[in-house]
């Protein structure tokens, strides 16, 4: 069940959440950085509550919205030939 | 083809008035409908594995299955990070697969250098001139 993976983009399994956690008793942008959950292709869209939710358990930390794990814009992971580039 | 169908949809009508559309994944000609996504033409014809993880090799497919996740990402007509589940199949489309790739730069900690000599004497070895 640890092995259950949360961040499918950067592979990062329950347990590498768990384990940083506790160790290091971190921050959602901390554990962020460490394990790079959320930093993958998808921009955290599929992991984010995942990762809060592990994280309110170990450390007590409620899920915000001001600096954390917020999703930034836009909305979806687009080329640069979407806003405009050439297409080669 | 027709396996993994519904052949009579009360919304979609039945199987046989469907255009048939084909494409390529990975080399293969395959066969969908006129209307199928890329991810439901590969998996009418028995094909789960869209790509593999990029630094691990394990597989992957359709995940959300609705343009969310990025999971079902494949390369159609040479351009990657096209999602499988929200493009529809063309005639003649060219669908490839997401392969591994090399990790160069993947080492542990203790195998760094701590000192520039250390680092000269490990470059040094491979008789590779520093770029």
């Amino acid at each position: 069940m640890d092995k259950l993976i949360i961040c499918r983009c950067e592979e990062v399994s329950l347990e590498d959440i768990e384990n940083t956690a506790n160790k290091y008793s971190c921050s959602a942008r901390e554990l962020k950085l460490r394990t790079r959950a959320g930093m993958g292709y998808c921009g955290g869209r599929t992991c984010r509550p995942a990762v809060d939710a592990v994280l309110e358990e170990v450390t007590g930390e409620k899920p915000g919205n001001d600096i954390p794990l917020k999703v930034q814009p836009p909305v979806r992971p687009v080329s640069l030939s979407v806003l405009g580039g050439k297409k080669r | 083809m027709t396996n993994n169908r519904i052949t009579d949809h009360p919304v979609l009508g039945k199987l046989e008035n469907q255009t048939p559309v084909k494409f390529t994944f990975d080399g293969t000609t395959y066969t969908g409908f006129e209307g199928d996504t890329i991810a439901s033409a590969l998996l009418a014809n028995g094909i789960r594995q869209l790509r593999v993880h990029e630094e691990t090799g394990a597989p992957r497919a359709i995940y959300c299955n609705i343009g969310h996740c990025f999971e079902c990402r494949v390369t159609v007509d040479d351009t990657d990070g096209v999602r499988a589940c929200m493009t529809t199949i063309r005639e003649n489309m060219k669908v490839d697969s997401g392969k591994l790739q090399a990790v160069p730069f993947k080492s542990k900690p203790e195998e760094w250098p701590r000192t520039y000599a250390e680092f000269e004497k490990s470059s040094k070895k491979d008789g590779v001139p520093h770029v």
